[in-house]
């Protein structure tokens, strides 16, 4: 009787259901503000003008740079995506199925990195690899004596490596994922076949890995190609430009025909990220292999043996360059006066840019819209999550599947392409008129980050067995009771979790923010970036440190509310 | 020749003892059976035997190379081992060929030599027409021989057997019991299995090792372990039992509470528990060893199961199936206890519990 609905909910069918008024609700939201938009958009780029046109695609594709911005787009993307998933797949490894020294810390550390705004990264690494006064390039050359800067990040390769240095984790965590869920002893069977770990590892974790390596590996495509925090940090100070700075350049340009030429550069992001979800929802997802252990076993540890310690030195070294000296340049820039010089030096410390942050009206005012809208999007996204995820997992009611899809579709479109799809509909065209208000930013950010939430309570939901709910029924408590008395209690803790994963990227988010504030609802993303761009790193990277600070303790926090579960 | 010999091996993780101080010597040949309720130890045994876990104290031989001891370690892959896991293990992205032909790949044996062994093996399963399938198309019972014949493929002289019946149905389980205990006997090789099911250990083993809370109760034939069990826990865990308080004077056992009693020559004197199990009681037709009054009793076609309260306490009789036409619950019966076991009470209370 597992599968049995929830009785109450399903009593007859001839009568008016409630679940049906959720869902209609729930998709009628969706069509609104995401479906039609995303349409709009599309149609606009072919009808430009009313009538099927393709003169803007051509004008548009052959302007040379836009071309170039595509192509390095591409490049960027493909690189980061190899180099991501080369970084990925051993770390997954050696931290999952190894008896690397620290591999608790180590995974504790890449898993925070996922939450921690990409652009960090970028403010990081330009003040290390710039070319006249990059403090890692000035002590190299001192160290070697060399008479020219070995590094330079504006160039491709520089921003390729602040790609991969912030969206490695993204294929981290998908590839530890799928090895925790593979059985054991499927490796420890070749182990006792006469297999070395080595031939193990080659002939049968990695062929069964390869699914996840390859929806992974898009994963972190898409995302590298629809940023664009780090491009335009690291990238357009060196004339790369890629779509995304494009798109948002075009749309600065304010005039209609920017706006079409905008619109016409997303819908290639757009058809891009569209192939790469359907690629990894569909034919991937069928050929993961989920093998049931029939006991929960420990995994084997492969002992690394004479190569542990060297190992883990260079997993030590890698983590120090990708994640520490970053964050900790981040949080050194914000106590300097004189950037030129050694916060060493006398009187190069202070605290005034801490100061400005707490203080400064403009500063507060966007903290106050960002928490007001991130929080927004979090309980509105966790109270529409819920309710999907409970018909989603516990009933069988007829369309309960399609605001999940549409919520995965809408976190697999690029912010880019929400966010300009919202503006060019929801700007008093079409009956509504939100633009420049705090609303349009909540909506835009709860199309972006809601399916995390989704995740975390349908996950909950399913290891709840229908049984607890209603053992408490058939004790006498209604269905309404059980459901507060039993599941909500069970799944309190996800709950929370999720709210803080929709809330925490769009407190800190640039790339709709950039797009969609007015002069009355800048976010603390855009403060942020307008300060590194153009006034003060430091108070920019004051900002930044408060901000890691705050996904430090959000992350802590989740780790004890699920033990462990969801740390992400 | 694969013999193993266990010596002194404990093993612990932190702070828990899972096994300690296990010894035991298996003969070539011989099909060992480590029984025990779960949590027992018994599993960590089989992996320490084939190389996943290291024992924290204690040498472990096979055949005539070490494999465990403090200073020498051979993994895995070098023990020449067969294994099957409880969950099968059969790789999901390999045909049933590929899976058994891996432990010959990995040895890089020649084609030929590796169709032909591959055929053979699958044959000896039973899964000769299924070779080019892939594992998602096979049951459960069939996974489960592919496992097997992986395991086998490669001429093993010892066979590891973890638990690999559990998943199955039982009147699969059944069948599988008597297949692989065929296996063994064609292929002459020494077999350790894991189980928790006291019918599987009786049936296949030629010897039982008795494990609770990782120290090894009682070693023996299954007729041993069977009709003289060392200890309460042995006698209770392998089979049905029922146990009573009674103390022994002068040759004769009063059960307590009761005041039946048994005649009894053996060493134990004072205060007892005896263990009566259920089939070695039958109903007699006058004044016999035991008295009571029939409880109540189950019709069940080869046997009656019957409950008889004996002055207060109830026993539970397990009798021939045409005594539930003869007696109707509330009748006086008479009782022949055929064989009983007796054991010093050492507190172990498991059989204040309801017997099952």
């Amino acid at each position: 009787m597992r599968s049995t609905p929830t009785p109450t909910l399903n009593i007859d069918r001839r009568t008016f259901d409630p679940k049906w008024l959720i869902i209609g609700l729930i998709v009628v939201f969706l069509v609104i503000f995401q479906v039609l938009p995303l349409f709009y958009l599309v149609i606009k780029a072919f009808f430009p003008n009313g009538h099927l046109s393709l003169s803007a695609f051509k004008r548009v594709y052959t302007y040379p740079m836009n071309w170039s911005a595509l192509k390095y787009t591409v490049i960027t993307a493909t690189a980061t995506m190899f180099l991501g998933i080369l970084f990925a797949f051993p770390l997954a490894w050696l931290i999952g199925r190894t008896n690397l020294i620290g591999s608790k810390f180590f995974r504790t550390l890449f898993v925070t990195t996922y939450m921690v705004p990409p652009f960090v990264g970028a403010m990081a690494w330009m003040r290390l690899l710039n070319p006249s006064v990059g403090t890692l390039n000035i002590l190299i050359m001192k160290l070697f004596n060399l008479s020219k800067a070995p590094f330079d990040i504006y160039t491709m390769g520089g921003l390729v490596w602040v790609l991969t240095g912030f969206y490695f984790p993204y294929a981290f965590i998908t590839i530890s994922r799928a090895m925790e869920k593979m059985d054991p002893s499927l490796e420890e069977a070749s182990r006792i076949s006469g297999a070395t770990p080595l031939q193990t590892l080659a002939k049968v974790t990695m062929p069964m890995m390869l699914p996840s390596i390859v929806a992974a590996g898009l994963l972190v495509f898409v995302t590298a190609g629809s940023c664009y925090g780090i491009p335009s940090i690291i990238g357009v100070p060196g004339q790369i430009h890629t779509v995304t700075t494009r798109i948002i350049d075009f749309v600065y340009i304010g005039s209609q025909e920017g706006l079409t030429d905008a619109t016409t550069l997303a819908v290639f992001l757009m058809l891009i990220a569209n192939i790469v979800l359907y690629v990894s929802t569909f034919p991937l997802a069928k050929k993961q292999f989920i093998t049931v252990s029939g006991k929960s076993t420990r995994p084997n540890m492969v002992d690394l043996g004479r190569w542990r310690i060297p190992i883990s030195l260079i997993v030590s070294i890698f983590a120090l360059i990708v994640v520490i000296i970053p964050f900790f340049t981040v949080a050194s820039t914000s106590f300097t006066v004189n950037l030129g010089k050694p916060l060493t030096e006398a009187g190069n410390l202070t605290l005034r840019y801490w100061e400005r942050i707490f203080t400064r009206k403009a500063i507060i005012s966007s903290a106050r819209n960002s928490l007001l809208s991130a929080s927004a999007a979090a309980t509105f996204g966790m109270i529409i999550t819920c309710m999907m995820a409970y018909l989603l997992v516990r009933t069988k009611a007829k369309g309960r599947k399609i605001p999940d899809f549409l919520i995965t579709v809408g976190s697999g479109t690029p912010s880019v392409v929400i966010a300009l799809a919202l503006i060019m509909t929801m700007s008093g065209k079409f009956v509504i008129n939100i633009y420049n208000t705090l609303t349009i930013m909540i909506i835009a950010y709860m199309i972006k980050y809601m399916l995390m939430g989704m995740r975390t309570v349908v996950s909950a939901l399913t290891q709840i067995s229908p049984s607890l709910e209603e053992a408490a029924q058939i004790s006498g408590a209604g269905w309404f009771r059980s459901l507060r008395d039993v599941t909500l209690r069970l799944i309190a803790p996800s709950v929370v979790a999720g709210w803080f994963l929709i809330f925490m990227p769009c407190f800190y988010e640039l790339t709709m923010s950039t797009l969609l504030y007015s002069n009355n609802t800048k976010t603390l993303g855009y403060e942020l970036y307008t300060y590194q761009t153009y006034h003060s790193q430091q108070t920019a990277s004051a900002l930044a440190t408060a901000i890691l600070v705050m996904v430090i303790l959000v992350n802590w926090l989740l780790h004890k509310l699920t033990k462990g579960k969801f740390s992400v | 020749m694969a013999g193993i010999i266990i010596e002194n091996v404990s093993k612990s993780f932190g702070e828990t003892v899972v096994l300690s101080d296990f010894s035991s010597e298996f003969k070539d040949r011989e099909f060992v059976t480590l029984l025990g309720p779960s949590g027992c130890g018994k599993t960590t045994m089989l992996r320490m035997i084939a190389g996943f876990e290291k024992p924290t104290a204690g040498i472990i031989r096979i055949g005539n190379r070490t494999v465990n001891a403090p200073d020498t370690f051979i993994p895995p892959e070098k023990r020449d081992i067969g294994m099957v896991f409880q969950s099968y293990a059969v790789w999901p992205h390999m045909t049933v060929f590929e899976n058994v032909a891996y432990p010959l790949r990995i040895k890089r044996q020649d084609k030929q030599t590796v169709r032909q062994k591959v055929e053979q093996v699958l044959d000896t399963v039973h899964l000769s027409q299924y070779a080019q399938r892939i594992p998602s198309q096979l049951s459960g019972g069939q996974q489960q021989r592919v496992a097997l014949a992986r395991a086998l493929v490669a001429e093993p002289q010892l066979l590891l057997l973890d638990e690999p019946l559990s998943n199955l149905d039982a009147k699969l389980r059944d069948s599988m019991r008597f297949e692989i205990k065929e296996i063994q006997k064609k292929l002459g090789i020494t077999v350790v299995f894991v189980t928790h099911d006291q019918i599987e250990a009786m049936t296949m083993s030629d010897r039982v090792i008795v494990i609770n809370r990782g120290v090894i109760q009682q070693m023996g034939t299954p007729s041993e372990i069977y009709r003289h069990p060392v200890n309460q826990f042995v006698a209770d865990f392998v089979g049905k039992i029922n146990f009573f308080d009674a103390t022994i004077e002068e040759g004769l056992l009063t059960i307590t509470g009761t005041g039946q009693q048994l005649d009894y020559h053996g060493p134990h004197t004072g205060n007892v528990v005896i263990g009566i199990r259920p089939e070695n009681v039958r109903f007699a037709s006058r004044q016999s060893d035991l008295r009571g009054k029939l409880a109540s009793q189950f019709y069940l076609g080869d046997v009656n199961d019957c409950r008889i309260d004996i002055g207060g306490i109830l026993m539970r009789v397990i009798a021939e199936p045409s005594t539930y036409a003869k007696y109707q619950e509330g009748d006086e019966v008479f009782l022949r206890v055929e064989d009983f076991s007796v054991f010093d009470d050492v507190g172990f209370d498991d059989h204040r519990r309801i017997l099952t």
